[in-house]
């Protein structure tokens, strides 16, 4: 992996050292799907929002660049509210809120400012793929632990992100499964971030 | 260039793109939503007025009723229709009901003409997962004890969750979604009763 990478993935991963968007992060990551779905429409703001940064980079100038990434950030956002709404209507009802709201991540806003004000297209088209997918990561991976812990089950309700191909893909894991119901609960989101925040530094101390 | 002119011509710009963008994916998906939509409501609709009891456009028929002190409605909401031969065959009421653990329950309910319910809906709620939302049909089988119900069967005084003295199921570890939700019921049928006299009177 070149460093380039490992550091948007691992080392200066965006939910677990720079704990930056962790509203959406610890909002919908009670089940892999919520997680999953958000997880998509995140990356795919960051990387448009920063390939449009950085094609205007000529036009930016300091009194007005926040205006201009904001405009752009709201506008990606709201047309892709636009089509998850038509092609994941189901999917668009259980997120709610939280599709407007990529627009106030603070992640997008500082690559957009950080990174792609200053450098070229390309590396800034995967410089938000890359901040976004180690985001997506984190995301997914408390989704899949609450969903577990709370529900025992993975994947459930895959037929609202892959229609009806997903209803094979739900898996019970534990028959008569009672639920550890915290781990659904806001307060399940915290704990299943902080071990994994803990693990992280526990792998890069060594 | 002056940028007293650079600034306001590069914002103006940037603005016109975007807006072009939003009007764009706009008229890409409008039709799209609003048919997404209409299916949702058909398919919601398909069980609380089986097709079988029913051949009239339930949309193009449904009327906006607002009945705050016996349906607890916070704005007009819709009443669906269902009519054989221009008869009306089964009713679809929305309730809502304040007295939910975390905030409003709304419910819609499916009567026969004959005060018989076909099935009851969970619209929305935001009860606790794992106790309160038991009341939903995918989580448990609670609110499966209403189908064919009726106030015949049950009269208005036994009405209630076998705690309160009535005859229905309550869940175990969460009474009061069920109470909130039993008492949301038992309105829209006193609403359905109320409806069916008024046409009664009428024809």
């Amino acid at each position: 992996m070149s460093g380039f990478i490992r550091k948007r993935l691992i080392d200066d991963n965006a939910a677990l050292v720079q704990l930056l968007g962790l509203c959406p992060l610890l909002a919908v990551s009670n089940s892999v799907v919520n997680a999953l779905g958000l997880a998509i429409a995140t990356v795919f703001t960051l990387t448009l929002t920063n390939a449009l940064v950085a094609l205007i980079k000529p036009l930016l100038s300091k009194e007005i660049r926040i205006s201009l990434f904001v405009l752009i950030i709201a506008s990606v956002v709201t047309a892709l509210e636009m089509f998850m709404n038509a092609y994941f209507h189901e999917l668009y009802l259980v997120l709610g809120i939280f599709i407007p709201l990529i627009v106030t991540n603070c992640i997008i806003m500082a690559r957009a400012e950080a990174f792609a004000s200053k450098n070229s297209l390309w590396l800034s088209i995967k410089d938000g793929f890359f901040t976004g997918l180690g985001f997506a990561l984190v995301l997914i991976t408390i989704g899949a632990i609450r969903e577990i812990l709370g529900n025992g089950s993975l994947f459930n309700q895959a037929h609202l992100l892959f229609g009806d191909l997903g209803h094979s893909l739900h898996v019970k894991l534990f028959d008569n499964y009672q639920g550890f119901l915290i781990a659904i609960l806001p307060p399940g989101a915290f704990f299943v971030l902080a071990v994994l925040v803990a693990i992280k530094n526990k792998i890069s101390k060594n | 260039m002056n940028r007293f002119i650079k600034i306001p011509l590069v914002l103006a710009i940037v603005t016109f793109l975007t807006s072009a963008l939003l009007m764009v994916s706009e008229d890409l998906t409008h039709e799209k939503i609003a048919e997404q939509k209409k299916m949702l409501l058909l398919q919601s609709l398909k069980q609380l007025i089986p097709a079988e009891l029913h051949d009239n456009d339930l949309i193009a028929d449904a009327q906006t009723i607002h009945h705050p002190e016996l349906l607890g409605h916070r704005k007009p909401q819709t009443l669906y229709i269902g009519k054989i031969n221009n008869k009306i065959s089964v009713l679809a009421i929305p309730a809502t009901t304040p007295k939910g653990y975390s905030g409003d329950i709304d419910i819609m309910v499916g009567i026969k003409t004959n005060g018989e319910i076909t099935v009851v809906k969970i619209l929305e709620q935001h009860e606790t997962p794992g106790l309160g939302d038991l009341i939903i049909a995918n989580k448990s089988d609670w609110i499966q004890q209403f189908s064919n119900q009726s106030l015949h069967l049950t009269n208005l005084k036994n009405w209630k969750v076998e705690r309160d003295g009535g005859v229905f199921d309550q869940i175990s570890g969460a009474t009061i979604s069920p109470r909130a939700v039993t008492e949301a019921i038992k309105q829209t049928l006193l609403y359905h009763n109320g409806f069916m006299q008024n046409i009664g009177e009428e024809t």
